[in-house]
């Protein structure tokens, strides 16, 4: 059966059926009257052609019947029901509906004319229409419908609450009988649903939909899979093919609906990095800071401009002359704030297809000083002349030029009594010999993220460093160490002793050659052992060699950290870099950044994620509130015990943007941290998998792929294929035919004058 | 001329049709010699032919140059110019009442009857007229005064005025023309005025009577134009003037099998008149009485100089 979507409009049309039989009863009635001689030759005429014009009068009056008919029925919208409407049928059942919501649905580049803006208006619109379809269905249709990122969230804790064969409900709209009364709420509820800024993939909603399927006895079930299909979605495609696999299997119909604008990839810039690129986040010293941003798009971009800005106030912004196709241009700015505490660099593009991968925040925790531990092994303690000297003047020459680090001189034993966590760097300076409890410290310390330097000069002993800080390559040190060398000079071959190898602390110094590096003599340093060939793992890289290619700085990964062993002494006891040569202090503070990087970086999560907040028991209050984006809603929380003395408060990031985490200690002070929260970059790209990869994948998955367009021809097409063009052109021929009829029936004939 | 005279008389008319003269196409009696061809042998100044004698036959008439040569008894016989007698008879049935335009049917037939009767009054022939429907309503025999236009004319009024107190008048011709075969006291000319419609087979008996006994035939057959077109539009209900049936049509719809109808009507009519050595004129109402006249009286005339 047709529906019609203005049923009055049929009800008060279909009498207008009976005026071409009124018409007709009414001429009975309107007969002229003519006294006729000629009556013999009248009644021959009837006589013959009687029957043909009765069947003629009655097919004229069935064809008017039938165009008046027709017009009243194109008047009242009639639609024959889409394939899904012959589905429906008596039974239950039960429709369950995951909409694509992360921020690549937010393409606004295309919309296909019905008013809407977006790839997530048209996969809302896709449910309006699936909900109005199942309104009209007979039997009992049920739907539920939920969100990528809401049904990846972890089920409700109350949920063991509820009835046992209710499953838990991670659904925007939880599973309910769709009815014509119903609608206008389902209506409104959709009316709500918004993006999120996630990543969320369609696995996590599977395996929810999976569940909440599994558990239903419903005559039929229908999954339908409204999304955009983007290739980033799809990396582990065959992961979500197994998922879709499964419900197939399980007797589960699928439909895939694709949103996503059907014409050329849109033009799309992401911020896909802002971080600080180095220097010390220290008061009044300038950091630089590298923003990369990603053209995602199939032709180059010219001319983009970036608006940047601190703390919320505006600053200089960047220009970027070209971005190539798929290409990533790097670009590094420097900021400086005159007060410690945590502050706000922002960057922004100007609007394209997606929004949310426009800004990109990043928060800098900036300190009066950064204090650096440095371990000084002469137990003399040397002073103007010793280790400790010449590197805490490179790392803080004086307040004419601030560097804001502050080191600190200790000997060996502060790293076990010394909170390792709260130096920027540690560097250990020709250190003879630590203790067990000192190396486990350090390594902990470097395992954590921290930075750790060895100069291993005279007090060094190969032997020593080997087995207590090599220990076969698990420990700190990078290389074992075959002993002190000299370094052999042949007289004839001129060149400087130490060569720069391609690493960023020394890329300042790297290129042409360099006059305050060909100044710098290496007499002796500490060999590593023949034979030694570091694992690839090992992740081992040189920073410097010396002129007869034996390494002189080596870094390697330990943990989150970094470890740099440099095989000569820092004082000009072995060398004369120190003395004098700015390349020295330029090369330290360089590797100072390099190596507190990341313990520098602060975390910044992405939607979708958690923001934690670690407490310290017995100092801060449990409470925090925590400032969320994008309208600065505070959400409390209250904080609960992770570890010994250890409080831990969280919230999920719904929204890219700073979150600030307020919150009291116990003896009243406020204290307030920020973290930053950022959308993840790859979502912003928005290449499709496409529909004949997507077939390659699904192969041997009995589903349905359709456009959301398809799907809907017009504003009603799912509740129904229209029938008004097609009954226009069936009024049409009626028409064409009646004239046909009435031409044969002689209406139409010319009362020409006959010659006689 | 008198008012019935003015109505049936059109001088227009009456003016064309006087250069014309009336020739019959066989011999007819009549009493202006020279113009037309008498039926009877006669003294005259034109031998016809010889015939042998038979008891009765004027002695006068013998021939004795071929009795004194042959030995036979042969009689002379001549051929004598008579005057025409004209006789008209016009169809007064009610089916002649019908009119499309400012002429009815029976309108029509009287023109023509008095404008023939008066041409041959005209010539000092004798004319005579009949109206009838299912018997003679009125009749004046034929004669040569000069009043008989007058007579023609008022028995052209009172014949069918008598007629149209009857509700309805069928057309029987048989019985008319068979009176009129027993009353006509010499043969002449018979043209009859009428649509035929109604009892066909009777008019082609009462013409073969007529014919039989000498006479010369016309017939007028006087159609309305919408009776040759068939010219109507939208419903109608067509009640028979003499026949009690009805019929609720779209017109449009029945014409062409009308028009067939009528066609094979006209045909039985020519090809029977023509069986019956009568003259077969079809004459519209739409067209002007003096050309219908020209166009008969050129067509008798053409006919009796090929015979």
């Amino acid at each position: 059966m047709p529906s019609f979507d203005f049923p009055p409009l049929l009800w008060w049309g279909l009498p207008l059926v009976a005026a071409p039989i009124i018409i007709h009863l009414i001429n009975l009635l309107r007969h002229r009257r003519v006294q006729w001689a000629a009556m013999e030759l009248l009644l021959a005429s009837q006589r013959k052609y009687r029957t043909r014009v009765l069947l003629k009068q009655i097919l004229l009056l069935a064809l008017r019947v039938a165009a008046i008919l027709g017009l009243v029925l194109a008047l009242a919208q009639p639609r024959w029901k889409h394939a899904i409407g012959q589905m429906l049928g008596a039974g239950r059942t039960m429709h369950l509906v995951l909409l694509d919501d992360s921020y690549s649905m937010t393409d606004r580049s295309s919309g296909s004319g019905l008013g809407e803006t977006t790839a997530f208006d048209r996969g809302r619109l896709v449910v309006e229409r699936v909900a109005t379809e199942l309104a009209a269905a007979s039997g009992r249709q049920e739907i539920a419908v939920g969100r990528f990122s809401v049904c990846a969230e972890a089920p409700p804790e109350d949920a063991a609450d509820t009835k046992p064969d209710t499953p838990p409900q991670r659904f925007d709209l939880p599973r309910q009988i769709v009815t014509p009364e119903l609608l206008p709420v389902i209506r409104d509820e959709l009316a709500t649903l918004v993006p999120s800024q996630t990543d969320a993939g369609p696995d996590a909603a599977l395996t929810a939909a999976a569940e909440l399927l599994a558990g239903d006895a419903a005559d039929s079930r229908v999954l339908w899979l409204v999304s955009d299909f983007r290739a980033g979605q799809w990396k582990a495609a065959e992961g979500t093919a197994d998922l879709l696999r499964r419900l197939a299997d399980d007797g589960v119909e699928l439909r895939l609906v694709d949103c996503a604008a059907e014409e050329g990839q849109a033009t799309n810039l992401t911020v896909e990095r802002l971080q600080v690129a180095g220097g010390v986040p220290a008061t009044g010293v300038v950091v630089p800071v590298e923003l990369a941003i990603r053209n995602h798009s199939e032709q180059p971009v010219r001319g983009v401009a970036v608006d940047l800005r601190e703390d919320g106030s505006p600053r200089p912004g960047l220009r970027i002359e070209e971005i190539p196709a798929g290409g990533l241009v790097a670009r590094r700015f420097d900021v400086r704030f005159p007060k410690s505490g945590c502050h706000l660099v922002e960057a922004r593009l100007e609007a394209d297809a997606v929004a949310a991968d426009n800004l990109r925040t990043m928060v800098l925790d900036v300190a009066d000083r950064m204090d650096v531990l440095v371990i000084d092994g002469d137990p003399r303690g040397s002073g103007r002349s010793g280790d400790a000297f010449y590197l805490s003047t490179a790392l803080a020459p004086g307040s004419g030029a601030p560097t804001g680090l502050r080191p600190r001189i200790e000997p060996p034993r502060a790293l076990s009594t010394l909170e390792l966590e709260t130096f920027d760097c540690i560097w250990l300076l020709d250190v003879a010999r630590l203790d067990a409890p000192e190396i486990a410290a350090l390594e902990a310390y470097a395992r954590a993220g921290g930075g750790v330097v060895f100069f291993v000069g005279p007090r060094s002993d190969a032997e020593t460093v080997n087995t207590t800080l090599y220990r076969g390559g698990v420990g700190l040190f990078p290389v074992p160490l075959a002993g002190p060398v000299d370094l052999i000079v042949d007289g004839a071959e001129p060149g400087p002793d130490l060569v720069v190898e391609e690493h960023p602390v020394v890329t300042v110094l790297s290129g042409q050659r360099n006059p305050l590096l060909d100044s710098v003599r290496v007499d002796r340093y500490q060999a590593v052992e023949r034979g030694f060939e570091p694992a690839p793992a090992a992740g081992l890289r040189r920073l410097l060699s010396l002129r007869n290619g034996a390494p002189l700085a080596i870094e390697q990964p330990f943990g989150e950290g970094l470890v740099v062993a440099i095989l000569s002494s820092a004082a000009p006891t072995w060398n004369n870099w120190s003395r004098g040569n700015p390349s020295w202090v330029v090369v330290m503070l360089e590797l100072e950044s390099h190596l507190a990087t990341a313990r520098r970086t602060a975390k910044s999560p992405e939607v979708g994620q958690r923001v934690s907040l670690m407490l310290e028991q017995g100092v801060d209050g449990i409470d925090v509130d925590f400032l969320v984006p994008p309208d600065g809603r505070v959400i409390r929380q209250t904080a609960t015990a992770v570890r010994a003395g250890v409080l831990e408060a969280a919230i999920e990031a719904s929204a890219a943007g700073p979150v600030v985490a307020r919150w009291k200690r116990l003896d009243g002070t406020e204290q307030e941290r920020i973290v930053a929260v950022n959308v993840d970059p790859a979502e912003g790209r928005l290449e499709r998998i496409g529909r004949e990869r997507l077939e390659r994948t699904l192969q041997g998955v009995a589903h349905r792929y359709e456009s959301a367009a398809s799907l809907q021809p017009d504003s009603g097409a799912l509740a129904g294929v229209s029938l008004v063009n097609p009954l226009l052109y069936l009024i049409l021929a009626v028409l064409l035919a009646e004239q046909v009829v009435s031409f044969l029936a002689s209406y139409h004939m010319p009362a020409r004058r006959r010659a006689i | 001329m008198t008012p019935a005279s003015r109505r049936y008389l059109h001088p227009e008319a009456i003016a064309r049709i006087a250069r014309l003269e009336l020739r019959a196409r066989a011999v007819v009696e009549g009493l202006l010699a020279g113009l037309h061809k008498s039926p009877y042998k006669g003294q005259s100044v034109e031998f016809l032919q010889h015939r042998e004698y038979v008891r009765g036959d004027d002695l006068r008439r013998v021939d004795w140059k071929v009795w004194g040569r042959q030995d036979r008894l042969y009689v002379k016989e001549f051929e004598e110019e008579t005057n025409l007698r004209l006789a008209l008879v016009v169809d007064g049935s009610a089916s002649m009442d019908y009119r499309s335009g400012p002429l009815s049917k029976y309108d029509y037939a009287a023109t023509l009857a008095a404008s023939l009767a008066w041409l041959a009054l005209s010539h000092g022939d004798a004319a005579g007229c009949a109206v009838f429907d299912d018997r003679v309503r009125a009749s004046v025999p034929a004669r040569t005064k000069r009043s008989q236009l007058t007579s023609v004319v008022e028995v052209l009024e009172t014949g069918h005025s008598a007629g149209s107190a009857a509700t309805a008048r069928p057309t029987a011709f048989q019985p008319v023309l068979r009176s009129l075969a027993e009353t006509l006291p010499r043969r002449g000319l018979v043209v009859v005025i009428s649509d035929l419609l109604g009892d066909s087979e009777g008019l082609f008996a009462g013409l073969q009577l007529l014919r039989k006994r000498g006479h010369d035939l016309a017939v007028l057959h006087v159609m309305d134009d919408d009776e040759l077109d068939f010219p109507f539009e939208g419903p109608t209900r067509f009640e028979g003037l003499e026949l009690p049936e009805q019929i609720a049509c779209n017109p449009r719809a029945l014409r062409e099998g009308y028009l067939a109808a009528l066609d094979d009507f006209l045909a039985a009519a020519r090809k029977r008149c023509a069986a019956a050595r009568c003259d077969y004129s079809l004459i519209r109402t739409g067209e002007a009485v003096d050309a219908a006249l020209v166009k008969f009286l050129s067509r008798r005339s053409t006919a009796g100089v090929e015979r």
